[in-house]
């Protein structure tokens, strides 16, 4: 699915601020989506988040930072950091490249993933919604 | 887009790194018709401005710039500026966007005792930037002006269609360029400005020429050692803190702020700026406080991920004891103490970059 020249996923959940995430099983696999790496443009940095940390639904999970400026990426869902993308440290840029596949943030072991999806968008809502920060 | 000093600006046409390679390596255009542009004329237009600014304007000769300062009576800078004497009574003094109603107000205001005409025409006067190491290929498809034969820091009058032009080889980015004002477009006749921004576009075209933004302008300005006004300095900071001595002239006899620095040389700095390239992972940004020794030493004011280094680098204030060549210290990033060492400007190789480059 397109809105102009942004891509959304069907299978992702989305927050307002631009994170997805995916549910693969167990676990919780997080990003930002294509809209947010574009408003970034070039990704030049990224601060991941330490293995084992404990977040909360909206805490703030890790930086990216672009040229210009750091911006903070919210976890979408509660839950442990069990993985993170180490490619990344090197590799910034694969957030602009591929912002859901090779760009991908974290890996989370969810702790309330019923409860927490609730309180996202799927892709269509998503899709309304960058609609709605277009004018 | 972003607002800045009152206009609406694109922080990037297509990305920062783009755009900022583009001027290293190729040509860039950038219009910069939100600065400052003060038309000074008179009898005693050099004096006036030898009293207000802090270089030596009685050395500056007709058809040529330079840079310079205007400072309070307390020696901080009011504002970093470019004076361009077209003729003998005849200047323009290029400031900051944001510095606009201030300087043209400080130069009324100390102007009773001179003959001089002062007018602010910076909104008829649209102002474009051309560039990087093609920029003179770039324009001498557009003016009639002899540029092989023009120096830098050299200032040309001539005309693009039925409009006066008055182009300066100077620029903000460390490379060779220009700096063109249109003589004068009103509000009404925009159009006609465009079309010369249109038309040096598609000169620039055949070397790769790039639309640049505010982006892109401030990280080679920053890679390149120069001030901005605001982070860098400010009415608290004086041109040798700043290390600018020389846009300072203390032989050339009274200007405004002479005591305090002539002060300031007797008594020793309290603060110098520093570069820094970082050792480790991590872009510093403006404020960053900076670390040696678990003392703090200073702050970072203004601090980027360099496009060309691919790594952080920034300019900042410490003890003038610590500027020293490689010293190795710490900017403190979101609670981490990460290492940089201190380095003098440029950041680039000035052998593979900037105007001096060897070709």
């Amino acid at each position: 699915m397109r809105v102009d020249e942004y891509e959304i996923k069907e299978e992702l959940y989305y927050t307002k601020d631009h994170e997805w995430v995916k549910i693969v099983e167990e676990e919780a696999i997080i990003g930002i989506t294509d809209y947010a790496q574009k408003e970034l443009r070039d990704i030049v940095y990224v601060d991941l988040p330490e293995m084992g940390r404990k977040v909360k639904q909206g805490e703030k999970l890790c930086e990216v930072e672009s040229v210009k400026a750091v911006s903070e990426v919210y976890s979408p869902v509660s839950g442990e950091v069990v993985e993170v993308n180490e490619r990344l440290e090197d590799s910034p840029e694969l957030i602009n490249q591929d912002p859901y596949g090779d760009g991908w943030i974290a890996k989370l072991k969810p702790e309330n993933l019923e409860g927490d999806v609730k309180n996202l968008m799927n892709a269509e809502e998503y899709a309304e919604y960058i609609k709605s920060l277009e004018h | 887009m972003i607002e800045f000093a009152g206009w609406h600006m694109p922080v990037w046409f297509t990305s920062i790194v783009k755009e900022h390679l583009a001027v290293r390596e190729k040509v860039g255009i950038f219009d910069v018709t939100h600065m400052g542009r003060i038309l000074i004329t008179g009898k005693d237009a050099e004096s006036f401005l030898n009293h207000i600014t802090t270089n030596n304007v009685e050395k500056l000769k007709v058809k040529r710039l330079h840079y310079s300062t205007i400072c309070n009576p307390n020696g901080g800078i009011k504002d970093d500026i470019m004076l361009q004497r077209a003729e003998e009574e005849r200047f323009i003094l290029v400031c900051n966007a944001s510095n606009r109603e201030k300087i043209y107000n400080w130069l009324i205001k100390n102007s009773k005792e001179y003959e001089v005409k002062i007018e602010n025409v910076s909104d008829q006067v649209p102002m474009f930037a051309i560039q990087g190491p093609y920029a003179e290929k770039t324009m001498q498809k557009v003016v009639d002006i002899d540029l092989a034969k023009m120096k830098h820091w050299r200032l040309r009058e001539g005309k693009i269609d039925d409009l006066h032009i008055i182009l300066a080889r100077s620029g903000y980015t460390g490379e060779d360029g220009f700096e063109i004002t249109l003589w004068r477009v009103t509000h009404k006749e925009k159009e006609k400005a465009i079309k010369i921004y249109e038309k040096i576009l598609e000169a620039g075209r055949e070397y790769g020429i790039a639309e640049c933004g505010l982006g892109a302008r401030d990280t080679l300005r920053l890679e390149a050692g120069l001030l901005l006004y605001g982070n860098d300095i400010d009415e608290e900071t004086t041109p040798f803190e700043a290390r600018i001595n020389f846009a300072v002239k203390m032989d050339k006899g009274e200007f405004i702020g002479r005591e305090a620095l002539q002060k300031q040389l007797e008594e020793g700095l309290k603060k110098i700026r520093i570069g820094l390239k970082m050792i480790d992972k991590g872009i510093p940004r403006a404020h960053y406080e900076i670390y040696r020794e678990d003392k703090k030493i200073g702050t970072v004011t203004s601090g980027t991920y360099s496009p060309l280094l691919k790594m952080g680098i920034a300019m900042g204030y410490v003890k003038p004891e610590y500027n020293v060549e490689n010293l190795q210290v710490e900017v403190v990033i979101r609670g981490r103490k990460v290492k940089a060492k201190v380095v003098n400007w440029p950041f680039y190789d000035p052998t593979k970059y900037g105007r001096r480059r060897v070709k």
